[in-house]
């Protein structure tokens, strides 16, 4: 996963991913046997790479560029910015948290109302967004505007860090973790000639994969995300929903699809054959651009594979090495197993 | 003392932690600084005390204090599943604890991230997590941890310091290393002059878990007067204009039943003299700081607070302004030269 660090320190939240593009645009344009490489009106990335042999199918991998964040909604008349959540973001997981706001990335903390001037029952009930805004240190409206104006984005500053048992914390493992492993596919010799999506808008809707899924109008498709893991002290069975170190996630189910069940299947029948764990989610929750991508035109034969991690859209997930390296190696196999069938 | 140094101190003070009860690192960083005004500067029973001025045993007899100790937490177990609960070292803003980085100082720093449920996965509707329900997740197994981390050892949390536009300045501990950084601002200032006031200088500790340190400095030092120079509120859209000050315009002096009057009108009425912008904080009874003791120390203190305006109190991303500090400084100092008894 050479790449999973620069990749998750970048700052591209919805809508804004054009620093992330450009990292892999400048990498991608590098690389040998690159039949296509383009922008399409949204932002996302499609490229196309010949392999050693034609596909009997077109095979569509899929990743998204964009991280959840905040926006920038107006300029209050004491210098602070109104904000609000771009994606699922909940409050308490940037209130007091350092940002980085717009293209210069000015430095920026979160705030809100101090817990000592709060009463003894608000102390307790989580923050809401409406209550929280941007600092960048203004003194009043007129210097804010002078750097910030409403749209612009407001970055997670979340430190890639190793943590115990081989394991990482970032901002953004969702889903640079997923373009991560697209490049270094990219870099290596394929079997047949394959298309590459990184997708904008994932965290809004699942917007950039409709349109890259509709352009490259492919038979079948595999993305690579970063999934929910609720696998926390005293969370037993199905509440844990999947576990760090349990390997790649494969699931039938979730909000936005029901996946293919030959693929399901053959995920973890390939899984076995590898010696490597996989596991799927136990219960139905979370959704990634599957969803926007087996309704494609006629339909696309969709499998997900992703990698558990806690703490997700916060500006510290966590998620274990082992089990993105294992999503990476059952990527390689599926690859050759769909072109198969 | 112009703002960069005053920058340049606090990146100093503000770099080494100090949980309430684990002062040592800090305070060998202010022992150093303040060695250069105090020769004598000493640690005592966890105090950084030092004394300077006038040599009159006669001469009214000034203590000056800041405390070096910040909010934390402190491991209180490590669970079977490798988790580590905590209890709070201060008042802390449980809100903002979900996927919150920290540093655990064990027989060596690990990194760690606070447990949350992701918004997927959340009703929508929970309260803020208990401190007995709070987990740090460090990737270790529990076995690897005990050989690192035991019930007692200090937990940081990880903030970032920073500069912000003009000469606002965020990091985490800013309550109360500004304070330490005001004082020793002034007795730069006052370094080759003669006093008509003997001085000393207490940096504190335990201050944010019940003022402790404060209590049995003052005993030693034996004052006729003290001034506890710390953080107060400083206003927000929408915060009670009665309890919080305006960031830039000067430190508040404190006025109130439990402070000496006299003090409170003295540096009112040498701020005026000298020209310092100043606030006024009016509060009820007691104050909150370490100026409750030192009042009701001995036969009793004339005691007054010397609050600079800081905003998102207890959050690692504490923002104060740099010219505050240094007006506070300033005021001090005008203090010391006029302080005749």
């Amino acid at each position: 996963m050479k790449y999973l660090k620069d990749l998750c320190q970048l700052c591209g939240i919805s809508g804004d991913e054009d620093a992330v593009r450009a990292y892999l645009t400048e990498r991608i344009a590098a690389l040998p046997d690159i039949l296509e490489m383009r922008t399409d009106a949204l932002g996302n990335l499609l490229v196309h790479k010949k392999g050693a042999a034609e596909p009997k199918h077109t095979l569509m991998l899929g990743a998204h560029m964009d991280e959840v964040g905040l926006i920038v909604t107006g300029i209050r008349s004491d210098g602070t910015l109104s904000l609000a959540a771009v994606g699922g973001v909940d409050a308490d997981v940037v209130l007091g948290r350092n940002v980085m706001v717009g293209e210069k990335k000015l430095p920026g903390v979160i705030g809100s109302t101090p817990i000592h001037l709060l009463s003894g029952s608000a102390r307790d009930e989580k923050p809401k967004m409406d209550a929280l805004y941007a600092d960048i240190g203004a003194k009043d409206a007129d210097e804010a505007k002078q750097y910030v104006s409403p749209g612009d984005s407001i970055y997670f500053m979340g430190e890639f860090t190793e943590l115990g048992g081989g394991r990482v914390s970032s901002k953004a493992i969702d889903d640079r973790f997923g373009c991560a492993v697209l490049l270094e596919l990219l870099e290596s010799e394929l079997p047949f000639d394959m298309w590459f999506g990184f997708f904008v808008q994932e965290e809004v809707g699942l917007r950039g994969s409709r349109t890259a899924a509709y352009a490259i109008n492919p038979d079948f498709a595999v993305i690579l995300e970063a999934t929910t893991a609720a696998d926390l002290d005293g969370v037993t069975g199905d509440a844990a929903v999947c576990r760090l170190g349990g390997g790649p996630v494969v699931s039938f189910m979730d909000r936005s699809t029901i996946y293919d069940k030959e693929l399901y299947a053959m995920a973890f029948k390939e899984a076995q054959e590898l010696g490597i764990p996989c596991q799927t989610k136990s219960r139905i929750a979370g959704g990634n651009d599957a969803g926007a991508v087996h309704v494609s035109r006629e339909g696309v034969r969709t499998l997900a594979i992703s990698v558990p991690c806690r703490c997700l859209h916060s500006p510290s997930c966590v998620a274990q090495m082992s089990d993105m390296e294992q999503c990476m190696q059952l990527t390689k196999i599926m690859m050759e197993k769909i072109a198969e069938l | 003392m112009k703002q960069q140094i005053i920058a340049d101190m606090l990146t100093a003070l503000c770099r080494i932690t100090g949980i309430s009860g684990d002062e040592t690192n800090i305070a060998m960083v202010a022992l150093e600084f303040l060695k250069f005004y105090c020769p004598d500067a000493r640690i005592s029973h966890g105090n950084v005390i030092g004394t300077c001025g006038s040599s009159d045993p006669d001469a009214p007899h000034v203590l000056l204090d800041a405390h070096i100790d910040q909010i934390g937490m402190i491991v209180t177990s490590i669970t079977d599943d490798g988790f580590v609960t905590v209890g709070n070292v201060g008042g802390i803003d449980r809100r903002l604890l979900p996927a919150q980085r920290v540093h655990l100082h064990g027989s060596r720093v690990i990194d760690g991230v606070v447990c949350a449920m992701p918004p997927h996965l959340s009703d929508g509707d929970e309260k803020v997590p208990k401190f007995e329900d709070i987990r740090i997740d460090t990737g270790f197994s529990a076995e690897e941890l005990r050989q690192i981390i035991s019930p007692g050892d200090s937990v940081t949390f990880a903030g970032n310091i920073a500069r912000l536009l003009g000469d606002r300045f965020t990091s985490p501990a800013l309550d109360d290393r500004c304070g330490v950084a005001a004082i020793l601002s002034a007795l730069h200032s006052v370094k080759d002059e003669e006093l008509p006031c003997r001085v000393t200088v207490l940096f504190s500790t335990q201050e944010e878990v019940g003022e402790r340190g404060a209590k049995i400095g003052c005993f030693a030092a034996n004052p006729d007067i003290a001034l506890a120079v710390d953080v107060s509120f400083a206003r927000n859209l929408g915060d009670s204009e009665t309890k919080t000050g305006k960031m830039g315009e000067g430190p508040m002096i404190g006025y109130s039943p439990s402070l000496s009057k006299s003090v409170s009108k003295t540096l009112s009425c040498i701020a005026d003299e000298v020209q310092i912008p100043w606030q006024y904080e009016v509060m009820a009874g007691t104050t909150g700081t370490n100026a409750d003791q030192f009042s009701v120390c001995r036969e009793g203190v004339k005691a007054c607070t010397v609050s600079i305006p800081l905003r998102y109190m207890h959050t690692p991303a504490e923002i104060i302004s740099l010219r505050d500090v240094m007006l506070t400084g300033e005021l001090l100092a005008a203090y010391l030269r006029r302080c005749k008894g």
